[in-house]
C-alpha cells in the first residue's frame, strides 16, 4: 500500500518524468549519456560570440543580466536512485532556459508564472507548491495579473508545448531563438507588467 | 421452423413413431442392404476434429452405452498426420494449452491421458502474476493446500502444459482403439463441408427412415451424410452454428496473441508460470521443459506483426524487455520495431535499461529481484512465432433441434487465464454425459429437451468465466493512476488473504473440492441426474 501511495508522491512523479523521457528518442539519449549543464560543459564565451539572435547568445545574455551562472544550483540530495537523481538534476539545470524561451524575468510574479508552467509540464510536487503558495507573497495587483494573463498562458503553453525534459538544448545554441520556440511550440509570456499596472492605476 | 411443425399434432404423432422406430433400429438395421441415403446416416456427426471435437468423440466411444451407435468425425485437415506424430526431443509446438486438473481427470476418465506422450506434459505448482505498472504481485502456490487440507501430502499441480498435437495424438489413439474393439466410428478427414442443410422431403420413400428433419452435410468427396444429432466443434466461425441460425454475441479485442516457443537460460529452474500485465495486454511465459517455455504475448495487431517479422535476436531481447523493463521502455521499443529502419540495437537497449534499473541495488537486492522473474530468454525456436486474434464470443444458445455446439463454436475467451480449451473440455464432458444418459433412457439424441440439459449446465458457467476474464482484461488495460492504485491494493489484498486466494485457485483449476482432485475418480463426472 505504501508503494502504491508512492505513485502520488515526488518519487512517483520523478519516475513518471523519467518514463516520459524513456518514451522519446532524445529523452533516451539524455538518460543514457546523462549530460550536465555547467560552466565546465558550456563554453559561455563561445555563446557570447554567437549572433545576438541565437538561442545561445540570448541565454548567456540572460545569465549575465540576472547575474547567475549555470553552476549556482543546489545539488540533488534526497533521491537514492541515480537515474531519478539525474532526472531531478536535469530538471533544475534546464530551468534557466525556460526564462530565455518565455521572456519571463526574475521577479516574483514571473517566477510564480514559470512555476505554473513547470507544474503543468512536469507535475513535480515542489513546482505545484510554489505555484499555489507563491502568490501569497504578491500584492493584489500582481495577483490579478497572474490570474488574468500569466497563469492562463502558463497552463496553455505548458500543456501544449514539447516535453522540455526531452530537449537536447546543447544542440540548439546556434539556432535563432524564434526557431527554437517554433520547434518546441513555445510562445513568450504576455509581457504586460508595466502596462497592466498602468491600467490598474 | 422445426419447432412450429412439431406443434401440429398429427404430424407430431407420426414423427414420434418414426423416431421411436429409428432410435431402436438404426444400429441393428445397418447390416441389411440399404439405400445410399441410409448408409450415410449416423447417430452422431461431429464436425471438427480439433481437440474439443475429437475429445467428444473419444468421450462418447469410451462409454459402453455408445457401442451400438454410429458416429462420424468430419475434419478438413489430414488427421493421419496427427496419428503419426513423432515428437522431437527438445522441440515444442507453439500451440499449447494449460490443462486444469479437472481437464486432466476428464482425459483420464476417457482413456486419453495414458495414451499421451506424458514426458512432454509439464505440471506447475507455482504461478506468479504481476502488474507491470505498480509491480503489485500475486503468487499462487499449491503448497497452500497442504496447509489447509490434511490429506494433501504434496502440492498438486495448478495446471499441466501440453501441446495440442499431443492431445490430438492421444485422442486419436483412443478412438482407434475403440474402432478396433468394434465401435462403429467413421473418421472422415481430409474432407471439407460444402454445405450444411436439412434434407427436403422429396426423396422420401415409405419404407425408408424419414431423414427430412435431420441435419445433413454435403462433403467435398461427393458424399452426403445425415445425422440424428450434429455437433458443431467447428471453431469460432462455426458453419453448424450458422446453419442453426444461432447468433454469436460478443466483440473483438483489438489485440493479437503472439505465441512462440522460447529457449530459456538453462542455469535457472523452470517450474513456474509467469504473467505480467502490461497496458497493451499480458505476457505469459509457461514452462514446457527444462530451459523451454511457451510464450503468449497479448498486444496490438501492429506490434504483433512486427514481433513476428523482426530478427530472432531482436525478438528475444524484446521479450526480455517486456518481462523485466519499465512499461514506458516496452512501449517505446515496440513502437520503434514497427519502423522499417529503427537503427536500434535492442540487445544493447535492454542491457542499458537493466543496468539503470539495478544501479542503486545491492547484489542481494538484484538476486532477490531475479528470484521473482522468469529465466532470461536466450532464443526462440525457429518457425514458432505466430499470432491469432483475440475475441470474446458467446453463442446466444448452445443447442437447437438436432444441433449442439461445443468449444470455440459455442464460445471464445480472452486467453489471459488459459481457460479456453478447458471450458471446451468441460462442454464435451457434460454433453457426453447428457448423451450417454439419453441412450440409457432410450431418448432421441437430437431432441432439444435432452440437449437443453447440456446447455443449462454449461451456459451460465461459461458466461461467468468469459466475463471474469473480460473484466480482468479491462482492469489492466488502463494506466489511470487511481485505477492502478486500486487494482494493486486489491491484488495485494487477495495475495495476503490465503482463503480467498485458494478459492480463486480452485475455481481456475476447475476443482471445487481438493480432496477429489488429489485422488481423481469417476465420481467427479458431472452428475446429470441431479440437474
Amino acid at each position: 500500500m505504501v508503494a502504491a501511495l508512492g505513485e502520488t508522491t515526488g518519487a512517483g512523479q520523478l519516475e513518471r518524468l523519467r518514463n516520459k523521457m524513456l518514451a522519446s528518442s532524445s529523452g533516451r539519449r539524455i538518460l543514457r549519456t546523462r549530460p550536465t549543464l555547467s560552466t565546465e560543459t558550456i563554453d559561455l564565451n563561445y555563446l557570447r560570440s554567437l549572433s545576438p539572435a541565437t538561442f545561445g547568445n540570448k541565454y548567456v545574455s540572460w545569465l549575465d543580466a540576472a547575474g547567475v551562472s549555470p553552476d549556482t544550483r543546489t545539488a540533488v540530495h534526497y533521491v537514492d536512485d541515480p537515474e531519478l537523481a539525474y532526472v531531478m538534476r536535469r530538471y533544475r539545470e534546464t530551468h534557466d532556459f525556460f526564462h530565455t524561451l518565455t521572456d519571463l524575468p526574475v521577479t516574483v510574479p514571473a517566477e510564480v508564472a514559470l512555476k505554473w508552467f513547470e507544474w503543468v509540464q512536469t507535475g513535480l510536487p515542489m513546482t505545484g507548491l510554489s505555484a499555489v503558495f507563491g502568490p501569497l507573497r504578491l500584492n493584489s495587483q500582481e495577483r490579478q495579473l497572474l490570474r488574468q494573463s500569466l497563469i492562463p498562458w502558463a497552463v496553455q503553453c505548458g500543456s501544449t508545448c514539447q516535453d522540455l525534459m526531452c530537449v537536447e538544448w546543447e544542440k540548439m545554441w546556434e539556432w535563432e531563438l524564434s526557431r527554437v520556440r517554433e520547434e518546441l511550440g513555445i510562445w513568450p509570456a504576455p509581457n504586460n507588467f508595466e502596462e497592466s499596472s498602468r491600467v490598474e492605476a | 421452423m422445426l419447432g412450429l411443425s412439431y406443434r401440429s399434432s398429427t404430424f407430431t404423432q407420426t414423427l414420434i413413431e418414426k423416431y421411436a422406430y429409428r432410435s431402436r433400429t438404426l444400429a441393428t438395421l445397418r447390416n441389411i442392404p440399404l439405400q445410399n441415403q441410409f448408409v450415410n446416416a449416423y447417430d452422431v456427426i461431429i464436425l471438427g476434429g480439433g481437440v474439443a471435437g475429437a475429445a467428444l468423440a473419444a468421450s462418447l466411444v469410451s462409454s459402453p452405452l455408445m457401442k451400438a451407435k454410429k458416429i462420424a468425425l468430419v475434419e478438413a485437415m489430414d488427421l493421419s498426420r496427427v496419428q503419426q506424430w513423432t515428437p522431437t526431443s527438445g522441440q515444442y509446438s507453439n500451440r499449447v494449452v494449460s490443462l486444469t486438473p479437472a481437464s486432466r481427470t476428464f482425459l483420464e476418465d476417457i482413456g486419453v491421458w495414458d495414451r499421451l506422450f506424458i514426458d512432454r506434459i509439464r505440471p506447475y505448482t507455482n504461478m506468479q502474476v504481476w502488474d507491470g505498472i505498480s509491480d503489485a504481485r500475486i503468487e499462487f502456490d499449491t503448497s497452500i493446500f497442504s496447509k489447509t487440507h490434511q490429506n494433501v501430502s504434496e502440492p498438486p499441480a495448478i495446471a499441466y502444459m501440453a501441446e495440442n498435437v499431443n492431445l490430438q495424438y492421444g485422442i486419436m489413439k483412443r478412438i482407434r482403439a475403440a474402432q478396433e474393439s468394434g465401435q462403429q466410428f467413421d473418421i472422415i478427414d481430409n474432407t471439407k463441408v460444402q454445405r450444411v442443410f436439412a434434407q427436403g422431403k422429396d426423396g422420401e420413400k415409405e419404407d425408408a427412415i424419414d431423414l427430412s428433419a435431420w441435419p445433413s452435410l454435403e462433403l467435398s468427396n461427393g458424399q452426403t451424410i445425415s445425422g440424428q444429432l450434429l455437433i458443431g466443434a467447428d471453431g469460432a466461425n462455426s458453419p453448424v452454428r450458422a446453419y442453426a441460425d444461432i447468433q454469436s454475441l460478443g466483440w473483438d479485442y483489438d489485440r493479437q496473441g503472439v505465441v512462440a516457443t522460447l529457449q530459456l537460460d538453462p542455469a535457472t529452474q523452470n517450474v513456474t508460470a509467469w504473467q505480467r500485465f502490461l497496458p497493451t495486454g499480458p505476457i505469459a511465459i509457461l514452462p514446457l521443459d527444462h530451459g523451454i517455455s511457451s510464450m503468449v504475448w497479448t498486444t496490438t495487431p501492429a506490434i504483433a506483426a512486427a514481433l513476428k517479422s523482426i530478427p530472432e535476436q531482436d525478438f528475444c531481447a524484446l521479450v526480455n524487455v517486456a518481462i523485466r523493463s519499465n512499461p514506458a521502455d516496452v512501449q517505446y521499443l515496440c513502437q520503434q520495431i514497427q519502423k522499417s529502419e529503427h537503427g536500434l540495437d535492442l540487445q544493447d537497449e535492454y542491457s542499458w535499461r537493466q543496468m539503470a534499473q539495478n544501479e542503486s541495488k545491492t547484489s542481494e537486492e538484484i538476486a532477490s529481484r531475479e528470484d521473482r522473474l522468469p529465466p532470461h530468454v536466450i532464443g526462440v525456436q525457429s518457425g514458432t512465432r505466430a499470432s491469432f486474434p483475440l475475441r470474446l464470443r458467446n453463442s446466444e444458445r448452445y443447442v437447437a433441434d438436432r444441433i449442439a455446439l461445443v468449444g470455440d463454436a459455442a464460445h471464445t475467451i480472452h486467453p489471459l487465464a488459459g481457460q479456453g480449451l478447458n471450458q471446451g473440455l468441460r462442454d464435451v464432458q457434460v454433453l457426453s454425459n447428457v448423451l450417454t444418459n439419453g441412450v440409457k433412457h432410450g431418448e432421441d439424441l437430437g431432441n432439444i429437451h435432452l440437449l437443453s440439459q447440456y446447455a443449462s449446465n454449461r451456459y451460465a458457467r461459461n458466461l461467468v468465466m468469459l466475463s471474469a476474464c473480460d473484466k480482468i482484461h479491462r482492469l489492466y488495460s488502463t494506466e489511470f493512476g487511481p485505477m492502478v492504485w486500486a487494482r494493486s491494493l486489491g491484488l495485494r489484498g487477495v495475495n495476503a488473504f490465503g482463503y480467498l486466494k485458494s478459492e480463486i485457485m480452485k475455481y481456475a483449476m476447475g476443482i471445487e473440492d481438493v480432496k477429489s482432485k488429489i485422488t481423481p475418480s469417476r465420481e467427479r463426472f458431472v452428475n446429470i441426474d441431479r440437474l
